[in-house]
C-alpha cells in the first residue's frame, strides 16, 4: 500500500476551515478588491489576525511549522478568494520572509519575522530590474562591501508588497561582470519615511491580481549593517534561491488549480443556464468538449502538484517535477480562463460577469517561476539529453 | 461555567447528494458544521469567557468528528464522540436518548444546540434532549444573558411581528438561532490543535444502553430526488401576441398570476 493520494482527515479539516474564512471574509469582497485596486488594509489585518501568516515559520516567532501539503492546501483555498490578496499574502508567508528566518540573527527575527508573521510588518523580494528578469544574472543592483556593512545602489520593479513594504528582501551583486556567481541576497529595512535613500519608485496599474500592489523600490546608497546580509558565503545567492523554488512553482500551480476551478464552474452554470437556438448551451458538444478537456487536465494539474508537494515534503528531489509541474498547470488554467471567456459570449467582454477578471488575475501566473519559455527550454534540454 | 454544546456534522452545501435507493441516500464526502450549532459553539464560548468554566462540544456520529474538531479550533475545552454500530439507522429521538444518557450525571449549567440541522431541518434533538432530561427548554433563540448568580437565564425568542423575553431557570437547555452572535473564524493555532486533538469516543454499552434503547419512532418511507427543472418553454409569435401567450401560460400553466 505505498500509493496512497489521500488526504489525511486533519488536511480535509483545514482546508475546510480556511475555505470558510475565505467565504467569510474574502469573497463578499472579490469584485471591490479587484476595482478599487488598493491593498485592504482592514482586510490583512483581519486575516492576519487569524494567524494564516505563520504557516511556514517556527513556533519561537508565532509560526506553526505546518508541513508542505497544509502550506498548499492554504495556497490554493486562498488564491480562490482574491489573487491579488493571496499573492501579498504568500509573499509574507513564503518568499518575503524565507531568507529572514533562514539567515537573519537572532535580534532580526524577533525584530522583523515575529512582527511579520503577525502582519503588522509587510515584506517582500526584489530579484526583477529593468534589465533582468528570466535572466538573474543581469542584475545591476549594487552591494558594496563598506566598513561594518554595505551600500546598496539600483532599482528594483515589479515588487509585490513594494509600495507598501516596510522591509524587502534584495538580490544585489557584488560584482555585475560575474553574472550569477555575484549573486546575493540583503536585507533592507524601511525605518522611517524616505530614510537613508531606500524609497518607493512608481506603482505600477496591473491587469489582473489588482488589489496587491506593485511597484518600484529605489535604493540610492542605502546602508545596511553587515548582519542584514543574507547568507553563508558571498556568492552563493542564486543557490539559496534555489532552496525555495520548488515551493514556490508548486504554489504557483495551487493557484492555478484555484483561478481554473473558479472560472470553470462558474462557466458551467452559466453554460447551463444560456440558453441558444433553444437548448441550453452546454448540451452543444463543442461546449461540452471544452469542459471535458479542462476536467481532465485539471485531474491530471491536481495530482501532480500534490504529488510534487509530497516529494518537496519528504525531501525528495524533485526540481524537475516541479517545473514539469508549474507549467502543466499553469497552462491547464490559461486554457481554462480562455474557453470560459469564450462560453461567456459577449457577457465576458464587460465587468458585469467575473470571468473577464478570472482571465485577468490569472495572467500573473505565466511569469513567476520561471516563464514558459525559459522553463521549457531547460526542460527540453535535458530531455533530450538522455 | 459547565457548558456542553451538541454538534453535528452535515453535507457541506457544495456536496453533491443523491438518492440511491428509497432508503439510502449517496452524499459526496464534503462535510462541515451545522451553522446553527456553530452559533451554539460561540454563545458557550462567549459565557465561558464571562463566567470562566468550560465548554464541551458533543456529537452522536459513527464517522465524523468535523463538528467537534471545529468546535475546539474555536476555543472548546473538550470534545467527546458518541459512536456504536447500534446506532445505525438510529432516529433523533434515539440520538436524544444517547446524548440525555451522556448528559445526565454531568454538572451542566447550560447546554447549548442550533435550532435545527442543516441537513434535516428536523429541529427535534434539542428539545428531545431537555425533554429526556428533564429540564427546561427555550427554542431558536436570538438573544440571552446568563445572570450566574440567581442562576437564571434570561432569553429572547423572535416571535410574528415581534420580540418575547422569557426567563428559565438553569440548568436549561437553549436552541440558538441566526441573528444570535456572528461565529468566530478560528484562529489557525487552534485549527492546529483541533488537527491534532485526539477525542474522546464513548460507546452506548458504557452510557447503560443497548440496541433495544434505540428502536427508531421515526423511520424512512422512501427518499425521493426534487423534481428536474421542466424544459424551457420559447413563445414563438411576435409582439404583441406572445405577451399575450405569456400572460395565459404564467396565468394558467405556471398558476403564479
Ligand atoms: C504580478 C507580478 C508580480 C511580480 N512580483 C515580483 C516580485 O515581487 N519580485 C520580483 O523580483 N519580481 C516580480 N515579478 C516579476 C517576475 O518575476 C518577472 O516578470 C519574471 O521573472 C519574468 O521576467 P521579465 O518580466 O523581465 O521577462 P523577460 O525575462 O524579459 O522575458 C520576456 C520574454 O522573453 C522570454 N525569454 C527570456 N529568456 C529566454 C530564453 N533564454 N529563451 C527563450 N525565451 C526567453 C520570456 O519567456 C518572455 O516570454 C512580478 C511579475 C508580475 C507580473
Ligand atoms: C464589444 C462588443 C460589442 C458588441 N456590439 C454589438 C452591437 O453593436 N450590436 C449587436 O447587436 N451586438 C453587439 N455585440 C454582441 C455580439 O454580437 C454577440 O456577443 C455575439 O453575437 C455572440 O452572442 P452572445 O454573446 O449572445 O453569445 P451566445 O450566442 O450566448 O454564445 C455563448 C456561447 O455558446 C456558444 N454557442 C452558441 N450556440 C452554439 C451552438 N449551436 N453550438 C455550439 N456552441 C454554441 C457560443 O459559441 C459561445 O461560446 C457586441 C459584443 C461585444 C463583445
Amino acid at each position: 500500500m505505498a500509493l496512497d493520494f489521500s488526504f489525511t482527515e486533519e488536511h480535509e479539516f483545514f482546508r475546510q476551515t480556511v475555505r470558510d474564512a475565505v467565504n467569510r471574509l474574502i469573497m463578499p469582497r472579490v469584485k471591490e478588491l479587484d476595482e478599487k485596486e488598493e491593498f485592504p488594509w482592514d482586510l490583512w489585518k483581519e486575516f492576519a489576525g487569524l494567524g494564516y501568516l505563520g504557516l511556514r515559520h517556527k513556533e519561537t516567532y508565532g509560526g506553526m511549522e505546518t508541513d508542505t501539503i497544509t502550506q498548499m492546501i492554504f495556497y490554493e483555498e486562498l488564491a480562490r478568494g482574491s489573487c491579488g490578496f493571496a499573492m501579498s499574502a504568500i509573499m509574507q508567508v513564503l518568499m518575503g520572509t524565507y531568507f529572514i528566518a533562514r539567515f537573519g540573527n537572532e535580534e532580526i527575527k524577533q525584530r522583523i519575522l515575529a512582527p511579520a508573521i503577525k502582519g503588522e510588518k509587510i515584506g517582500t523580494i526584489c530579484f526583477t530590474e529593468d534589465q533582468s528578469g528570466s535572466d538573474l544574472g543581469g542584475t545591476r543592483t549594487l552591494a558594496s562591501k563598506v566598513e561594518g556593512g554595505w551600500r546598496i545602489n539600483g532599482r528594483k520593479q515589479w515588487v509585490t508588497n513594494g509600495p507598501i513594504a516596510s522591509f524587502a528582501t534584495i538580490m544585489a551583486t557584488v560584482d555585475p561582470k560575474l553574472g550569477l556567481k555575484g549573486l546575493n541576497f540583503y536585507l533592507v529595512e524601511k525605518k522611517t519615511e524616505n530614510q537613508d535613500g531606500f524609497t518607493v519608485g512608481q506603482r505600477l496599474h496591473k491587469l489582473g491580481s489588482r488589489c496587491s500592489v506593485t511597484g518600484e523600490l529605489v535604493l540610492d546608497n542605502v546602508f545596511i549593517p553587515d548582519e542584514n546580509f543574507l547568507g553563508e558565503e558571498i556568492g552563493k545567492g542564486v543557490q539559496y534561491a534555489g532552496e525555495i523554488l520548488n515551493e514556490v512553482r508548486v504554489m504557483t500551480g495551487m493557484n492555478a488549480l484555484a483561478i481554473s476551478k473558479e472560472s470553470m464552474v462558474d462557466a458551467r452554470q452559466y453554460a447551463n443556464n444560456r440558453i441558444a437556438f433553444g437548448k441550453p448551451i452546454s448540451t452543444y458538444q463543442l461546449i461540452r468538449e471544452k469542459f471535458a478537456k479542462y476536467w481532465a487536465w485539471y485531474e491530471a494539474s491536481r495530482t501532480f502538484l500534490y504529488r510534487c508537494a509530497w516529494m518537496i515534503q519528504s525531501n525528495i528531489p524533485c526540481t524537475n517535477e516541479c517545473m514539469l509541474a508549474k507549467y502543466h498547470s499553469t497552462e491547464m488554467c490559461m486554457y481554462a480562463v480562455e474557453e470560459a471567456m469564450r462560453i461567456y459570449g459577449g457577457n465576458a467582454f464587460c465587468s458585469e460577469y467575473p470571468v473577464q477578471r478570472f482571465w485577468r488575475d490569472a495572467k500573473f501566473l505565466l511569469y513567476g517561476g520561471g516563464t514558459h519559455e525559459v522553463l521549457c527550454d531547460y526542460l527540453g534540454r535535458i530531455y533530450c539529453k538522455d | 461555567m459547565e457548558i456542553y454544546v451538541l454538534v453535528k456534522q452535515v453535507p457541506d452545501p457544495e456536496a453533491i447528494v443523491k438518492v440511491k435507493s428509497d432508503l439510502e441516500l449517496e452524499i459526496e464526502n464534503k462535510y462541515f458544521t451545522s451553522f446553527f450549532d456553530e452559533i451554539a459553539v460561540e454563545a458557550g464560548l462567549k459565557l465561558k469567557e464571562k463566567f470562566g468554566g468550560r465548554v464541551t462540544v458533543l456529537t452522536v456520529d459513527n464517522r465524523r468528528v468535523d463538528a467537534l474538531r471545529r468546535g475546539i479550533s474555536m476555543g472548546a475545552d473538550d470534545a467527546v464522540q458518541i459512536a456504536d454500530a447500534a446506532l445505525e439507522g438510529s432516529d433523533q429521538f434515539a440520538i436524544a436518548r444517547t446524548l440525555s444518557a451522556y448528559l445526565k450525571d454531568k454538572p451542566f449549567d447550560l447546554i447549548l444546540t442550533g435550532r435545527q440541522a442543516m441537513d434535516d431541518d428536523a429541529g427535534i434533538v434539542g428539545p428531545a434532549v431537555a425533554e429526556c432530561l428533564g429540564i427546561p427548554h427555550v427554542h431558536s433563540i436570538i438573544g440571552f444573558e446568563v445572570d450566574d448568580q440567581k442562576r437564571e437565564a434570561k432569553v429572547i425568542r423572535e416571535v410574528e411581528n415581534g420580540r418575547e423575553t422569557l426567563t428559565c431557570p438553569l440548568p436549561a437547555l437553549l436552541t440558538c438561532q441566526k441573528g444570535l452572535n456572528k461565529p468566530r473564524i478560528p484562529l489557525v493555532m487552534n485549527v492546529m490543535k483541533a488537527m491534532k486533538a485526539q477525542i474522546k469516543k464513548i460507546d452506548l454499552a458504557s452510557l447503560g444502553l443497548g440496541q433495544s434503547d434505540m428502536s427508531p419512532y421515526i423511520k424512512i418511507e422512501k427518499y425521493v430526488p426534487p423534481p428536474k427543472r421542466p424544459p424551457v418553454k420559447m413563445i414563438k409569435e411576435d409582439f404583441p401576441e406572445n405577451v399575450r401567450v405569456l400572460v395565459k401560460l404564467l396565468r394558467e400553466e405556471a398558476k403564479v398570476i
